[in-house]
Protein backbone atom coordinates (compact mmCIF):
# COMPACT_ATOMS: atom_id res chain seq x y z
CA UNK A 1 0.00 0.00 0.00
CA UNK A 2 1.23 3.52 -0.80
CA UNK A 3 0.83 6.75 1.15
CA UNK A 4 -1.91 7.75 -1.31
CA UNK A 5 -3.86 4.54 -0.69
CA UNK A 6 -3.35 4.81 3.05
CA UNK A 7 -4.73 8.36 2.99
CA UNK A 8 -7.60 7.23 0.80
CA UNK A 9 -8.67 4.78 3.49
CA UNK A 10 -9.04 7.75 5.86
CA UNK A 11 -10.72 9.90 3.20
CA UNK A 12 -13.33 7.20 2.59
CA UNK A 13 -13.99 7.00 6.30
CA UNK A 14 -14.60 10.78 6.35
CA UNK A 15 -16.95 10.44 3.39
CA UNK A 16 -18.87 7.82 5.35
CA UNK A 17 -19.31 10.25 8.24
CA UNK A 18 -16.20 9.72 10.40
CA UNK A 19 -14.92 13.20 11.30
CA UNK A 20 -12.11 11.77 13.43
CA UNK A 21 -10.53 10.29 10.31
CA UNK A 22 -10.30 13.84 8.93
CA UNK A 23 -8.59 14.90 12.16
CA UNK A 24 -5.95 12.24 11.48
CA UNK A 25 -5.33 13.66 8.01
CA UNK A 26 -5.03 17.17 9.46
CA UNK A 27 -2.61 16.02 12.15
CA UNK A 28 -0.53 14.27 9.54
CA UNK A 29 -0.31 17.17 7.09
CA UNK A 30 -0.71 20.32 9.21
CA UNK A 31 3.03 21.05 9.39
CA UNK A 32 3.54 20.52 5.67
CA UNK A 33 0.58 22.75 4.82
CA UNK A 34 1.76 25.53 7.16
CA UNK A 35 5.21 25.31 5.63
CA UNK A 36 3.68 25.55 2.15
CA UNK A 37 1.58 28.59 3.06
CA UNK A 38 4.63 30.26 4.59
CA UNK A 39 5.99 30.63 1.06
CA UNK A 40 3.18 33.10 0.42
CA UNK A 41 2.52 34.94 3.65
CA UNK A 42 5.72 34.54 5.66
CA UNK A 43 4.02 35.31 8.95
CA UNK A 44 3.66 32.04 10.93
CA UNK A 45 0.47 33.07 12.75
CA UNK A 46 -1.17 34.13 9.51
CA UNK A 47 0.08 30.96 7.81
CA UNK A 48 -1.65 28.91 10.50
CA UNK A 49 -4.89 30.81 9.96
CA UNK A 50 -4.73 30.19 6.23
CA UNK A 51 -3.83 26.52 6.76
CA UNK A 52 -6.83 26.17 9.05
CA UNK A 53 -9.10 27.79 6.46
CA UNK A 54 -7.70 25.50 3.76
CA UNK A 55 -8.39 22.38 5.83
CA UNK A 56 -11.96 23.47 6.49
CA UNK A 57 -12.46 24.11 2.78
CA UNK A 58 -11.03 20.67 2.08
CA UNK A 59 -13.46 19.09 4.52
CA UNK A 60 -16.38 20.82 2.81
CA UNK A 61 -15.17 19.74 -0.63
CA UNK A 62 -14.38 16.18 0.43
CA UNK A 63 -17.59 14.64 -0.99
CA UNK A 64 -16.25 15.60 -4.44
CA UNK A 65 -12.87 13.99 -3.82
CA UNK A 66 -12.74 10.70 -5.72
CA UNK A 67 -9.10 9.78 -5.22
CA UNK A 68 -8.00 10.60 -8.79
CA UNK A 69 -5.00 12.32 -7.23
CA UNK A 70 -3.33 11.86 -3.86
CA UNK A 71 -5.05 13.55 -0.93
CA UNK A 72 -2.01 15.71 -0.22
CA UNK A 73 -1.77 16.86 -3.86
CA UNK A 74 -5.41 17.90 -3.70
CA UNK A 75 -4.90 19.56 -0.32
CA UNK A 76 -1.80 21.30 -1.65
CA UNK A 77 -3.84 22.97 -4.40
CA UNK A 78 -6.54 24.08 -1.99
CA UNK A 79 -3.91 25.53 0.37
CA UNK A 80 -2.19 27.47 -2.42
CA UNK A 81 -5.51 28.83 -3.71
CA UNK A 82 -6.51 29.85 -0.19
CA UNK A 83 -3.17 31.61 0.39
CA UNK A 84 -3.43 33.44 -2.95
CA UNK A 85 -7.02 34.46 -2.29
CA UNK A 86 -6.04 35.67 1.15
CA UNK A 87 -3.30 37.83 -0.32
CA UNK A 88 -5.56 39.17 -3.05
CA UNK A 89 -8.37 39.99 -0.64
CA UNK A 90 -5.99 42.01 1.51
CA UNK A 91 -4.49 43.60 -1.58
CA UNK A 92 -1.02 42.79 -0.44
CA UNK A 93 2.08 41.43 -2.05
CA UNK A 94 3.80 38.41 -0.45
CA UNK A 95 6.76 40.48 0.76
CA UNK A 96 6.25 44.20 1.36
CA UNK A 97 8.90 45.42 3.72
CA UNK A 98 10.19 48.91 3.19
CA UNK A 99 13.58 48.17 4.68
CA UNK A 100 17.13 48.26 3.49
CA UNK A 101 18.15 44.64 3.27
CA UNK A 102 21.74 45.53 2.48
CA UNK A 103 22.14 46.83 6.03
CA UNK A 104 23.16 43.76 8.10
CA UNK A 105 21.41 44.96 11.25
CA UNK A 106 18.15 45.76 9.49
CA UNK A 107 18.33 42.56 7.48
CA UNK A 108 18.69 40.52 10.66
CA UNK A 109 15.67 42.30 12.09
CA UNK A 110 13.61 41.34 9.02
CA UNK A 111 14.72 37.72 9.22
CA UNK A 112 13.69 37.63 12.86
CA UNK A 113 10.29 39.09 12.01
CA UNK A 114 9.78 36.59 9.19
CA UNK A 115 10.52 33.60 11.41
CA UNK A 116 9.05 34.84 14.61
CA UNK A 117 6.58 32.33 16.05
CA UNK A 118 3.45 33.92 17.46
CA UNK A 119 3.87 33.40 21.22
CA UNK A 120 6.78 32.87 23.59
CA UNK A 121 5.18 29.59 24.68
CA UNK A 122 4.95 28.45 21.10
CA UNK A 123 8.55 29.35 20.50
CA UNK A 124 9.67 27.54 23.63
CA UNK A 125 7.72 24.40 22.84
CA UNK A 126 8.88 24.25 19.25
CA UNK A 127 12.46 24.75 20.29
CA UNK A 128 12.14 22.16 23.00
CA UNK A 129 10.69 19.58 20.64
CA UNK A 130 13.45 20.19 18.13
CA UNK A 131 16.11 19.72 20.77
CA UNK A 132 14.52 16.54 22.08
CA UNK A 133 14.14 15.05 18.61
CA UNK A 134 17.68 15.92 17.61
CA UNK A 135 19.22 14.59 20.81
CA UNK A 136 17.10 11.43 20.59
CA UNK A 137 18.24 10.91 17.00
CA UNK A 138 21.85 11.31 17.99
CA UNK A 139 21.43 8.68 20.69
CA UNK A 140 19.99 6.10 18.28
CA UNK A 141 22.02 3.14 17.03
CA UNK A 142 23.40 3.82 13.56
CA UNK A 143 21.03 1.50 11.66
CA UNK A 144 17.94 3.03 13.29
CA UNK A 145 19.20 6.56 12.67
CA UNK A 146 19.92 5.82 9.00
CA UNK A 147 16.50 4.22 8.49
CA UNK A 148 14.51 7.10 10.01
CA UNK A 149 16.60 9.76 8.24
CA UNK A 150 16.19 8.05 4.85
CA UNK A 151 12.46 7.90 5.45
CA UNK A 152 11.77 11.35 6.90
CA UNK A 153 14.40 13.48 5.21
CA UNK A 154 14.85 11.72 1.90
CA UNK A 155 11.29 10.43 1.63
CA UNK A 156 12.36 6.95 0.49
CA UNK A 157 9.92 4.04 0.54
CA UNK A 158 10.60 0.99 2.71
CA UNK A 159 11.64 -0.95 -0.37
CA UNK A 160 14.14 1.71 -1.40
CA UNK A 161 15.54 1.89 2.13
CA UNK A 162 15.82 -1.91 2.19
CA UNK A 163 17.84 -1.77 -1.05
CA UNK A 164 20.03 1.01 0.29
CA UNK A 165 20.67 -0.72 3.62
CA UNK A 166 20.82 -4.21 2.12
CA UNK A 167 18.28 -5.73 4.47
CA UNK A 168 14.70 -7.07 4.20
CA UNK A 169 11.73 -4.67 4.05
CA UNK A 170 10.45 -6.11 7.35
CA UNK A 171 13.68 -5.09 9.05
CA UNK A 172 13.32 -1.55 7.68
CA UNK A 173 9.79 -1.35 9.04
CA UNK A 174 11.02 -2.55 12.42
CA UNK A 175 13.97 -0.14 12.49
CA UNK A 176 11.84 2.89 11.59
CA UNK A 177 9.29 1.93 14.21
CA UNK A 178 11.97 1.47 16.88
CA UNK A 179 13.53 4.81 16.01
CA UNK A 180 10.17 6.54 16.29
CA UNK A 181 9.43 4.78 19.53
CA UNK A 182 12.72 5.94 21.06
CA UNK A 183 12.10 9.56 20.01
CA UNK A 184 8.45 9.40 20.99
CA UNK A 185 9.34 8.12 24.45
CA UNK A 186 11.36 11.28 25.02
CA UNK A 187 8.58 13.46 23.62
CA UNK A 188 5.97 11.83 25.84
CA UNK A 189 8.07 12.65 28.88
CA UNK A 190 7.99 16.31 27.86
CA UNK A 191 4.28 16.39 27.15
CA UNK A 192 3.36 14.46 30.25
CA UNK A 193 5.77 16.58 32.31
CA UNK A 194 3.52 19.56 31.62
CA UNK A 195 5.94 21.76 29.75
CA UNK A 196 4.44 21.30 26.33
CA UNK A 197 0.81 20.36 26.62
CA UNK A 198 -0.83 20.87 23.25
CA UNK A 199 -4.17 21.62 24.89
CA UNK A 200 -2.66 24.64 26.63
CA UNK A 201 -1.49 25.96 23.33
CA UNK A 202 -4.98 26.34 21.93
CA UNK B 1 0.46 -6.72 21.38
CA UNK B 2 0.91 -2.96 21.83
CA UNK B 3 4.27 -3.11 20.15
CA UNK B 4 2.76 -4.82 17.13
CA UNK B 5 -0.03 -2.25 17.04
CA UNK B 6 2.44 0.63 17.32
CA UNK B 7 4.55 -0.91 14.60
CA UNK B 8 1.45 -0.99 12.41
CA UNK B 9 0.75 2.63 13.25
CA UNK B 10 4.25 3.62 12.16
CA UNK B 11 3.88 1.67 8.91
CA UNK B 12 0.44 3.18 8.25
CA UNK B 13 1.82 6.67 8.79
CA UNK B 14 4.36 5.92 6.06
CA UNK B 15 1.73 4.35 3.80
CA UNK B 16 3.44 0.97 4.05
CA UNK B 17 0.76 -1.04 5.84
CA UNK B 18 -1.20 -3.65 3.85
CA UNK B 19 -4.71 -2.53 2.88
CA UNK B 20 -6.73 -4.83 5.15
CA UNK B 21 -4.64 -3.98 8.21
CA UNK B 22 -4.87 -0.30 7.32
CA UNK B 23 -8.68 -0.46 7.35
CA UNK B 24 -8.70 -2.12 10.77
CA UNK B 25 -6.20 0.28 12.26
CA UNK B 26 -8.03 3.31 10.83
CA UNK B 27 -11.16 2.07 12.58
CA UNK B 28 -9.24 1.69 15.81
CA UNK B 29 -7.59 5.10 15.45
CA UNK B 30 -10.94 6.85 15.29
CA UNK B 31 -11.84 5.37 18.70
CA UNK B 32 -8.50 5.63 20.46
CA UNK B 33 -7.27 9.10 21.47
CA UNK B 34 -3.97 7.72 22.78
CA UNK B 35 -3.19 6.27 19.37
CA UNK B 36 -4.17 9.54 17.71
CA UNK B 37 -1.78 11.44 19.97
CA UNK B 38 0.94 9.03 18.97
CA UNK B 39 0.06 9.63 15.32
CA UNK B 40 0.41 13.39 15.98
CA UNK B 41 3.81 12.93 17.54
CA UNK B 42 4.99 10.88 14.57
CA UNK B 43 4.02 13.85 12.40
CA UNK B 44 5.85 16.19 14.78
CA UNK B 45 9.00 14.05 14.70
CA UNK B 46 9.07 14.27 10.90
CA UNK B 47 8.59 18.04 10.95
CA UNK B 48 11.32 18.45 13.59
CA UNK B 49 13.71 16.28 11.60
CA UNK B 50 13.06 18.30 8.48
CA UNK B 51 13.75 21.45 10.52
CA UNK B 52 10.89 23.31 8.87
CA UNK B 53 11.61 26.94 9.71
CA UNK B 54 8.69 28.98 10.98
CA UNK B 55 6.54 25.90 11.49
CA UNK B 56 5.46 25.61 15.09
CA UNK B 57 5.64 22.04 16.34
CA UNK B 58 2.28 21.73 17.99
CA UNK B 59 -1.22 20.66 17.11
CA UNK B 60 -2.88 24.06 17.21
CA UNK B 61 -4.01 23.96 13.59
CA UNK B 62 -5.40 20.46 14.10
CA UNK B 63 -7.27 21.48 17.23
CA UNK B 64 -8.78 24.52 15.59
CA UNK B 65 -9.78 22.57 12.50
CA UNK B 66 -11.28 19.86 14.67
CA UNK B 67 -13.41 22.45 16.51
CA UNK B 68 -14.56 23.98 13.23
CA UNK B 69 -15.32 20.62 11.63
CA UNK B 70 -17.36 19.63 14.70
CA UNK B 71 -19.81 22.40 13.69
CA UNK B 72 -20.04 21.01 10.15
CA UNK B 73 -22.44 18.33 9.00
CA UNK B 74 -21.19 14.76 8.94
CA UNK B 75 -21.11 12.92 5.66
CA UNK B 76 -22.47 9.47 5.20
CA UNK B 77 -26.00 10.23 4.11
CA UNK B 78 -27.27 12.08 1.05
CA UNK B 79 -28.71 15.07 2.88
CA UNK B 80 -25.48 16.05 4.55
CA UNK B 81 -23.52 15.78 1.34
CA UNK B 82 -26.15 17.79 -0.52
CA UNK B 83 -26.07 20.49 2.17
CA UNK B 84 -22.31 20.69 1.94
CA UNK B 85 -22.32 20.72 -1.85
CA UNK B 86 -23.92 24.17 -1.80
CA UNK B 87 -21.14 25.53 0.39
CA UNK B 88 -18.56 23.77 -1.74
CA UNK B 89 -19.54 25.72 -4.83
CA UNK B 90 -17.70 28.74 -3.49
CA UNK B 91 -14.70 26.73 -2.39
CA UNK B 92 -13.95 24.25 -5.17
CA UNK B 93 -12.51 25.65 -8.40
CA UNK B 94 -14.96 25.78 -11.31
CA UNK B 95 -12.98 23.16 -13.19
CA UNK B 96 -13.27 20.65 -10.34
CA UNK B 97 -16.95 21.47 -9.91
CA UNK B 98 -17.61 20.85 -13.62
CA UNK B 99 -15.81 17.52 -13.41
CA UNK B 100 -17.88 16.54 -10.40
CA UNK B 101 -21.11 17.45 -12.22
CA UNK B 102 -20.10 15.37 -15.24
CA UNK B 103 -19.39 12.41 -12.96
CA UNK B 104 -22.78 12.84 -11.29
CA UNK B 105 -24.50 12.86 -14.70
CA UNK B 106 -22.53 9.78 -15.80
CA UNK B 107 -23.66 7.95 -12.66
CA UNK B 108 -27.26 8.13 -13.92
CA UNK B 109 -26.52 7.84 -17.62
CA UNK B 110 -24.42 4.66 -17.39
CA UNK B 111 -27.15 2.29 -16.15
CA UNK B 112 -29.61 3.76 -18.68
CA UNK B 113 -27.19 3.29 -21.55
CA UNK B 114 -26.42 -0.24 -20.35
CA UNK B 115 -30.10 -1.15 -20.26
CA UNK B 116 -30.61 0.29 -23.74
CA UNK B 117 -27.72 -1.69 -25.20
CA UNK B 118 -28.91 -4.89 -23.50
CA UNK B 119 -32.44 -4.43 -24.92
CA UNK B 120 -31.07 -3.79 -28.43
CA UNK B 121 -28.88 -6.90 -28.30
CA UNK B 122 -31.81 -9.00 -27.09
CA UNK B 123 -34.06 -7.72 -29.90
CA UNK B 124 -31.39 -8.36 -32.54
CA UNK B 125 -30.82 -11.86 -31.16
CA UNK B 126 -34.53 -12.69 -31.43
CA UNK B 127 -34.70 -11.46 -35.03
CA UNK B 128 -31.54 -13.31 -35.95
CA UNK B 129 -32.65 -16.55 -34.32
CA UNK B 130 -35.94 -16.44 -36.21
CA UNK B 131 -34.21 -16.04 -39.54
CA UNK B 132 -31.72 -18.81 -38.65
CA UNK B 133 -34.31 -21.44 -37.59
CA UNK B 134 -33.06 -24.59 -39.39
CA UNK B 135 -36.53 -26.08 -39.95
CA UNK B 136 -37.86 -22.88 -41.45
CA UNK B 137 -34.74 -22.52 -43.51
CA UNK B 138 -35.04 -25.99 -45.02
CA UNK B 139 -38.73 -25.55 -45.75
CA UNK B 140 -38.08 -22.25 -47.39
CA UNK B 141 -35.35 -23.69 -49.58
CA UNK B 142 -37.00 -26.95 -50.59
CA UNK B 143 -39.24 -25.51 -53.36
CA UNK B 144 -36.30 -23.56 -54.68
CA UNK B 145 -34.23 -26.73 -55.01
CA UNK B 146 -37.08 -28.59 -56.62
CA UNK B 147 -37.49 -25.98 -59.28
CA UNK B 148 -33.94 -26.17 -60.55
CA UNK B 149 -34.14 -27.66 -64.03
CA UNK B 150 -31.01 -28.81 -65.66
CA UNK B 151 -30.19 -30.49 -68.91
CA UNK B 152 -28.25 -33.73 -68.55
CA UNK B 153 -25.85 -33.10 -71.40
CA UNK B 154 -24.62 -29.86 -69.85
CA UNK B 155 -24.14 -30.84 -66.24
CA UNK B 156 -24.29 -34.58 -66.08
CA UNK B 157 -21.06 -34.77 -64.12
CA UNK B 158 -22.17 -32.15 -61.63
CA UNK B 159 -25.54 -33.59 -60.77
CA UNK B 160 -25.09 -37.29 -61.31
CA UNK B 161 -24.14 -37.89 -57.71
CA UNK B 162 -27.05 -35.82 -56.45
CA UNK B 163 -29.81 -37.64 -58.25
CA UNK B 164 -32.84 -38.72 -56.29
CA UNK B 165 -35.32 -41.39 -57.37
CA UNK B 166 -37.95 -38.74 -58.05
CA UNK B 167 -35.73 -36.96 -60.49
CA UNK B 168 -34.31 -39.90 -62.47
CA UNK B 169 -34.27 -39.34 -66.22
CA UNK B 170 -37.18 -40.61 -68.23
CA UNK B 171 -36.57 -42.24 -71.56
CA UNK B 172 -39.06 -40.33 -73.73
CA UNK B 173 -36.52 -37.83 -75.08
CA UNK B 174 -37.80 -35.00 -72.92
CA UNK B 175 -35.25 -33.05 -70.89
CA UNK B 176 -34.53 -34.84 -67.67
CA UNK B 177 -35.16 -33.22 -64.24
CA UNK B 178 -32.49 -33.20 -61.67
CA UNK B 179 -32.93 -31.93 -58.20
CA UNK B 180 -30.01 -30.26 -56.51
CA UNK B 181 -30.21 -30.96 -52.79
CA UNK B 182 -30.72 -27.95 -50.61
CA UNK B 183 -27.46 -28.53 -48.73
CA UNK B 184 -25.52 -28.56 -51.96
CA UNK B 185 -27.11 -25.34 -53.05
CA UNK B 186 -26.18 -23.72 -49.77
CA UNK B 187 -22.56 -24.77 -49.74
CA UNK B 188 -21.85 -24.46 -53.45
CA UNK B 189 -18.95 -22.29 -54.41
CA UNK B 190 -20.32 -21.84 -57.94
CA UNK B 191 -20.33 -18.30 -59.35
CA UNK B 192 -23.57 -16.38 -59.37
CA UNK B 193 -25.63 -15.68 -62.49
CA UNK B 194 -24.35 -12.16 -62.38
CA UNK B 195 -20.81 -13.38 -62.62
CA UNK B 196 -21.75 -15.77 -65.46
CA UNK B 197 -23.45 -12.95 -67.34
CA UNK B 198 -20.40 -10.86 -66.85
CA UNK B 199 -18.15 -13.63 -68.21
CA UNK B 200 -20.40 -14.12 -71.24
CA UNK B 201 -20.74 -10.41 -71.93
CA UNK B 202 -16.96 -10.05 -71.85
CA UNK B 203 -16.29 -13.36 -73.55
CA UNK B 204 -14.07 -11.82 -76.13
CA UNK B 205 -11.60 -11.12 -73.34
CA UNK B 206 -12.03 -14.40 -71.47
CA UNK B 207 -10.69 -17.78 -72.37
CA UNK B 208 -12.99 -20.71 -73.33
CA UNK B 209 -12.02 -22.68 -70.23
CA UNK B 210 -12.99 -19.92 -67.80
CA UNK B 211 -16.27 -19.41 -69.67
CA UNK B 212 -17.04 -23.10 -69.40
CA UNK B 213 -16.20 -23.20 -65.70
CA UNK B 214 -18.43 -20.20 -65.03
CA UNK B 215 -21.33 -21.78 -66.85
CA UNK B 216 -20.87 -25.16 -65.22
CA UNK B 217 -20.91 -23.46 -61.88
CA UNK B 218 -23.94 -21.45 -62.81
CA UNK B 219 -26.11 -24.49 -63.54
CA UNK B 220 -25.37 -25.80 -60.06
CA UNK B 221 -26.25 -22.51 -58.37
CA UNK B 222 -29.48 -21.17 -56.88
CA UNK B 223 -32.83 -21.00 -58.56
CA UNK B 224 -32.87 -17.33 -59.38
CA UNK B 225 -29.49 -17.63 -60.88
CA UNK B 226 -30.31 -20.87 -62.66
CA UNK B 227 -33.05 -19.10 -64.57
CA UNK B 228 -30.46 -17.47 -66.71
CA UNK B 229 -28.60 -20.72 -67.33
CA UNK B 230 -30.19 -21.70 -70.64
CA UNK B 231 -29.48 -18.30 -72.18
CA UNK B 232 -26.00 -18.31 -70.83
CA UNK B 233 -25.51 -21.86 -72.01
CA UNK B 234 -26.59 -20.95 -75.53
CA UNK B 235 -24.38 -17.96 -75.58
CA UNK B 236 -21.51 -19.99 -74.20
CA UNK B 237 -21.97 -22.58 -76.89
CA UNK B 238 -21.80 -19.86 -79.54
CA UNK B 239 -18.73 -18.38 -77.93
CA UNK B 240 -17.18 -21.82 -77.63
CA UNK B 241 -17.56 -22.33 -81.36
CA UNK B 242 -15.92 -18.98 -82.04
CA UNK B 243 -13.05 -19.76 -79.75
CA UNK B 244 -9.82 -20.94 -81.33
Amino acid sequence: MTVEESDLVLVKRVQRGDKTAFDLLVRKYQHKVVKLVLRYVRNPAEAEDIAQEAFIKAYRALPQFRGDSAFYTWMYRIAINTAKNSLASRDRSPIAYDLDLTDPEESHSVQTKLQDPDTPEGMALTEEIRLIVNSAIEALPEELKTAIVLRELDGLSYEEIAAAMECPVGTVRSRIFRAREAIDKRLREVFEGGLGRTEEMV
Amino acid sequence: MNEERDSQLSAMFDGELPGAECELLARRLTRDEVLRSQWSRYSMIGAALRAERGVALHDRVAWRVQSAVAQEASYGDGTDIAATAARTAAVVPAELQGRANRRRWMRFARPMAGAGIAASVAALSIVWLRTQDPQQSLLAQAPVSESIVLTPEVNSTTVALNQTPASRPVSNGEPDRYVTPALNAQTSLAPTARLANYVVAHSEFSGPLSRRMALLGLVASENGEAAVAPEADGAAATEANDAP
